[in-house]
């Protein structure tokens, strides 16, 4: 199943809250590998430690024991700036909310990754163009998010995270705000850039949108329930 | 694009909270005008007293009651010193040794002088002189005489005519040897004085002078009977003796005890000088300190403010960190904010403080001083602009901060 290069080597992870005198364990000796190119979906109830192995993939959270390597680095080694760098040029993330900034437009929306990246402003504002243009709203780059529908907001979003050429492309539920046929319309996207060679990881509690990854990895508990591929994935 | 960001961010803060914000920015304001007015006022009045001084002569000095330049001072004080009557005067006079230049006068503002059907303003300056005080207040006439020994010491009914009186009564010439009225006394005109502008908000144009003794006589009121002495010493090196001479005679006239302080002014250009930068110095520590003070305060507001606006855009900030912003780049986009907050209300403060300094000249200028200039306050404005930005990074500094180590997960996940 595990492809030659893997991007994410989990080993043995877990991760602990500590509330009050209690220990919260949100995962338990998780181990995980996903390769490049893979599409995968993460799926569990909430309280599963979906969420949390989600924030540790996204290098927005370390665990609290085991290992985790991405790209060959090693995660749990590294300091706030070195966590940020690794999600600016490695992750590119797509919210539930989207989470675009009301007051920029969708090209500085897009654009906002590459400043953070230290790329210099025409070359961003080429890059941004370009990428909007891939999801379908060269249009709408000069578009505030108010003026925007939920599907071309989420279609901003998508740009911004692949706007870096990231290694990973990680949603958090990407459909749970839109409409089910707007829902479709961005999982055809998200097959589109499966198929260009992209990988995909997909948090999700829907069947309906699971399916459409070749790799389910259901959580329960802080453990790793079931991990099978799909063979009925488009 | 991002510092452009972060201000256009901080001017919507503005006007979503505009009393909050209205405030905050309303005492930097009061805090930069402050230090600004306070400023531009003293290099104005700085003006206004070395032109003062110029007029007085380099080694002559004025003795009075009460001070020229009464600044806040113990005007009690002032008050209930005797006055200094001509019999003492004179008397003074007569005893001086290293200088006869003594001149005897007084002066009353706000009568009315009359030739024939026409009449001044009520604002003419009316002034007693004697024979010496053209030579001791370098007076000079355009036309006409000074008064004689004669007239200064026992008085006659001549006049000498400052030129805004002649303009106004003798609009056709012939003022000299011409008679005018002045409260029912009729005086024959004998000069006129030469055009001289005007020093601390008076014209020096706009005045009469008449005899010491008929001044004293009829145009003194009662409870200002007091009368100035101008002396002028013979040389700037005998200023200092001078000065000494003149104190010792008038504390023994005046039977001042030895442990009491002077029942008289004695001003010379330093004591002027001395006199007002006492009083500059109080104006800017005050205005200064308060500008300060309101500076602070206002620092507080706008860590408050920015506090606000971390809590508020707290998912922004989430949002911002997993798109892999720095801590430096967060601390950097907030401080743009507050030093933005700050340098809006300063430059508020600033235009005003501007604004009534330049006001304040005007009004001086207006009112006699015509050479008076203008200056701009180009130092404060720097220390305005300093200040504004050093409190906006010191007071945002702990909001920035604040922002910078908020945790992305929780900040994501924050409604």
């Amino acid at each position: 199943m595990t492809s030659p290069t893997p991007i994410i080597n989990i080993e043995h992870i877990s991760k602990i809250y500590e509330m009050g005198d209690e220990k919260v364990y949100a995962l338990r000796d998780v181990s995980l590998t996903i390769s490049k190119g893979e599409y995968v979906a993460l799926m569990g109830p909430s309280g599963s430690g979906k969420s949390t192995l989600m924030n540790m993939l996204g290098c927005l959270d370390t665990p609290t024991s085991g290992r985790y390597e991405f790209n060959g680095a090693n995660v749990n080694e590294l300091d706030d700036d070195e966590l940020a760098e690794i999600r600016n040029r490695e992750i590119g993330f797509v919210f539930q909310t989207f989470n675009l900034l009301p007051r920029a437009t969708a090209l500085s929306n897009v654009e906002l990754p590459l400043v953070y990246s230290g790329m210099k402003a025409d070359a961003r504002h080429r890059r941004a163009a370009e990428t909007l243009a891939s999801v379908g709203l060269a249009e709408r780059t000069g578009h505030k998010p108010n003026e925007l529908s939920g599907g071309q907001r989420q279609r901003v979003a998508i740009a911004r995270a692949l706007v870096t050429q990231p290694s990973i492309i990680l949603a958090d539920e990407p459909t749970g705000n839109l409409d089910s046929k707007t829902g479709q319309e961005i999982m055809a996207l998200f097959d589109e850039l499966y198929r260009q060679g992209n990988t995909v990881i997909l948090v999700t509690h829907e069947e309906d949108i699971a399916r459409h990854a070749r790799r389910i990895v259901r959580l329960r508990d802080g453990l790793i329930e079931s991990d099978k591929s799909n063979g009925a994935s488009a | 694009m991002n510092a452009a960001e972060s201000i256009a961010i901080a001017l919507d803060a503005v006007r979503a909270q505009k009393l909050r914000s209205g405030l905050t920015l309303l005492s930097i304001s009061i805090g930069v005008f402050a230090i600004i007015a306070s400023t531009g006022i003293t290099t104005a009045l700085q003006n206004a007293v070395n032109m003062q001084m110029a007029t007085l002569g380099e080694h002559s000095f004025l003795i009075q009651r009460t001070p020229t330049l009464t600044f806040g001072g113990s005007w009690r004080k002032y008050m209930r010193r005797k006055p200094i009557t001509l019999e003492q005067a004179r008397q003074f006079r007569d005893r001086m040794t290293l200088t006869n230049l003594i001149s005897i006068s007084n002066t009353n503002p706000s009568y009315v002088i009359k030739a024939g059907q026409t009449s001044t303003d009520p604002d003419v300056a009316l002034i007693g002189a004697d024979d010496l005080y053209f030579n001791v207040n370098a007076v000079n006439l355009s036309e006409g005489r000074p008064f004689s020994l004669h007239e200064g010491e026992q008085g006659g009914n001549v006049a000498i005519l400052g030129n805004d009186v002649v303009v106004k009564l003798f609009p056709r010439g012939g003022a000299v040897g011409s008679t005018v009225t002045i409260r029912n006394q009729t005086f024959r005109v004998i000069g006129i004085l030469e055009v001289r502008g005007g020093v601390m908000g008076q014209s020096q144009d706009n005045r009469v002078l008449i005899p010491m003794p008929i001044f004293d006589r009829y145009f003194t009121w009662e409870w200002d009977r007091s009368v100035d002495v101008s002396v002028k010493a013979a040389s700037a090196e005998a200023l200092p003796a001078t000065v000494d001479e003149a104190t010792g005679i008038l504390r023994a006239l005046r039977g001042v005890k030895p442990w009491e302080e002077n029942t008289f002014e004695l001003d010379t250009n330093d004591a002027l000088t001395a006199q007002f930068s006492g009083f500059s110095v109080a104006l800017l520590a005050v205005a200064w300190i308060s500008g300060i003070g309101a500076l602070v305060a206002a620092g507080i507001g706008i860590m408050n403010m920015m506090l606000v606006s971390v809590r508020e855009r707290t998912r922004e900030i989430g949002v911002r960190k997993a798109l892999g912003a720095r801590r430096a780049w967060i601390v950097r986009q907030f401080l743009i904010e507050s030093v933005t907050l700050c340098q809006l209300g300063g430059m508020a403060g600033t235009a005003a403080g501007i604004g009534t300094s330049w006001a304040v000249t005007t009004l001086l200028r207006n009112t006699g001083m015509q050479t008076l200039v203008f200056d701009m306050p180009w130092g404060a404005v720097i220390f305005s602009v300093v200040i504004c930005t050093a409190i906006g990074i010191g007071f945002g500094l702990y909001p920035a901060f604040r922002a910078a180590s908020l945790d992305p997960i929780e900040a994501l996940r924050y409604e």
